[in-house]
């Protein structure tokens, strides 16, 4: 197998073992992306992280940025995390609770002169906006956003080769959480590396990077970017993972009149009722004929409708649920046709007066934006 | 007041603390940052000195190191040293019973360092020896302070021990708790009481000390 050759800068990965996590993963990132590892606790997401700071040790793997090479266990090349110009922040920082917050930066300047260290570090920390008086404090008298930055700081401060985040935003608060985004965005036009961020929350994931990684169970499910990840799940598992709401069951029932599109017939979620509607949806040719499938729609496929349904794609509902969040409505509807379903809008401008609790509705379905999967892949 | 048994104790404790400090850095990061088997047993080894009558320790310290047991014969014959009834036998008495007050709380201190922050040192470039000089001593000083302190007094006021393995050898094996008994057994009660309080303003000022300097280490932290 042919891998093509490594960019400048630019990380691959490629990990594969079973003990003492199972962990299959091989991707790459291009110098000035951001990458971001997402799924569930225990995904392996971390651990993945701590192999490319040179934490951990894979079974068996490879992890190259640019000509560097980290570690190849083929080869019996391991280079210690100490050489390898990585930035980590840790997900509670691990800053050292004795130093303030220039000392614990210039502690990863030991490289340099001792008359430099401190200079150098006031860099780094302005670079990050932390305010003189606020450098010249301990940890704990630090609020988490500001140790965060201390954290970026430091990592910084090494002059990385790549820079890992671990959960940059579980422990921040929204604000701290809003200017850290501008500050990610900042970092990333200022540094030509690459950037790998490991999340839980998906939005947030989808807002800030350009390629996702989806991980379940020490596995990667599915990597592209965001939209398309969202728009074509690979199967029920990522869809689960990547959060999409209108995820629906139904039988998968072969071509339809033009190449390209299927027939699918839609059922609730046990696949008993057969006698759902029948939909036509766009056909990847994967699918065998009397498959149980799952579909989603995106959200940009569905429209409400002023007027009664006049057309085959036209649904009619009930309002079940309206729940006002400040400029949105999130609404969920209850399909009338199909058995079982419903539909989750979210709803922003004049829409969100046309809607009343227990109101009929009509939607009308972009069959093109509907991805049908498999239920369950097997691997 | 017997200066010399005051000395001789104050010597006896700053020996043993250079010596202990060492080994107890080592064996209490080893056993806060190892996990084996039979680890349990070798921590209840590092207590037992605590737990033991002062007579059993200082009769096993007393067979084991006596002119006829091997260690005294390899002594005399390769050190030409004798281990008991002197001050080297003190010494090593001293270095036994101190074991635990020296290595629990320098184990406790190592253990209370969270796990990242070696990794992070790690990350940042730092080496083994540069994050335990820059990181851990920093962080375990409160713990190594407290068992200087407790070992140092300990030291000056162990008695069974040292009386076992040493007996009472004016300017040799005469320590200041020693004394204090010899007087009251001689009925000099002014004399004992004299030295009973230097040894306890001595105790108190220590521990106080040590107190005071973890808080203030504390309040920095």
């Amino acid at each position: 197998m042919t891998t093509p050759p490594v960019a400048v800068n630019e990380l691959v990965v490629h990990v594969e073992q079973t003990l003492p996590m199972p962990l299959s993963a091989r991707f790459r990132c291009a110098p000035g992306q951001m990458l971001a590892l997402v799924g569930p606790s225990g995904a392996g997401k971390t651990s993945m992280l701590r192999i490319m700071a040179g934490l951990m040790r894979p079974g068996a793997g490879r992890v190259q940025v640019g000509e560097q090479l980290w570690c190849d266990t083929a080869q019996g090349v391991f280079v210690p995390p100490q050489k390898r110009h990585v930035g980590l922040v840790f997900q509670n920082y691990a800053l050292m609770p004795h130093l303030n917050a220039l000392d614990n930066v210039a502690l990863a300047l030991l490289h340099l002169p001792p008359g430099q260290r401190r200079a150098r570090a006031r860099h780094w920390l302005d670079h990050v906006h932390l305010s003189t008086d606020q450098q010249a404090r301990r940890p704990a008298q630090l609020s988490g956003g500001q140790q965060q930055r201390v954290a970026v700081a430091r990592a910084l401060a090494r002059e990385p080769a790549l820079l890992l985040l671990d959960e940059p935003f579980s422990a921040v608060d929204q604000m701290s959480r809003h200017s850290l985004y501008a500050l990610l965005a900042e970092l990333r036009r200022g540094l030509n590396i690459p950037i790998v961020l490991v999340t839980h929350d998906l939005n947030e994931a989808r807002l800030l990077c350009d390629q996702l990684v989806v991980m379940d169970a020490g596995q990667v499910l599915q990597q592209g970017e965001p939209a398309s990840i969202h728009r074509a799940p690979r199967n029920a598992r990522v869809a689960d993972l990547v959060g999409i709401q209108n995820r629906f069951h139904g039988i998968w029932l072969g071509p339809a009149d033009a190449p390209g599109w299927g027939l699918l017939r839609w059922t609730d979620d046990r696949n008993t009722d057969g006698s759902g509607t029948v939909l036509r949806v766009p056909d990847k040719g994967r699918l065998d004929p009397g498959q149980a499938v799952s579909w989603v729609i995106h959200g940009e496929g569905i429209h409400l409708l002023a007027t009664p349904a006049q057309q085959a794609d036209d649904f009619c509902a009930s309002v079940a649920e309206l729940r006002h969040l400040g400029e949105i409505t999130l609404a969920t509807l209850v399909l009338q046709l199909a058995p079982g379903a419903t539909l989750q809008l979210t709803l922003s401008g004049p829409q969100r007066a046309s809607l009343a609790l227990g109101q009929r509705a009509c939607v009308r379905l972009d069959m093109a934006l509907v991805h049908v999967m498999p239920v369950r892949q097997l691997q | 007041m017997d200066w010399t048994a005051l000395t001789l104790s104050l010597k006896l404790a700053v020996v043993t603390l250079v010596i202990l400090l060492p080994l107890g850095l080592v064996l209490g990061r080893w056993l806060a940052y190892t996990r084996f088997g039979g680890k349990a047993w070798i921590e209840a080894l590092v207590v037992l000195p605590l737990v033991l009558p002062p007579t059993v320790l200082g009769y096993y310290l007393l067979v084991s190191l006596g002119a006829n047991s091997p260690v005294g014969q390899w002594a005399r014959q390769w050190l030409g040293l004798e281990l008991t009834f002197n001050f080297t036998g003190l010494l090593i008495a001293s270095l036994v019973f101190n074991v635990p007050f020296m290595v629990q709380p320098v184990q406790r201190a190592f253990e209370a360092i969270p796990r990242n922050l070696a990794e992070a040192a790690a990350v940042s470039g730092l080496s083994g020896a540069q994050t335990f000089q820059r990181v851990e001593l920093p962080l375990i000083w409160p713990g190594v302070l407290s068992a200087m302190v407790l070992t140092f007094v300990h030291t000056l006021g162990e008695f069974g021990v040292v009386l076992m393995v040493g007996g009472s050898i004016p300017g040799e094996t005469r320590t200041i708790a020693i004394a204090i008994y010899d007087q009251v057994q001689g009925f000099n009660l002014a004399a004992a009481n004299h030295m009973s309080l230097v040894l306890l303003a001595l105790s108190l000022v220590a521990v106080a000390f040590s107190f005071v300097a973890s808080a203030r280490l504390g309040r920095r932290a």
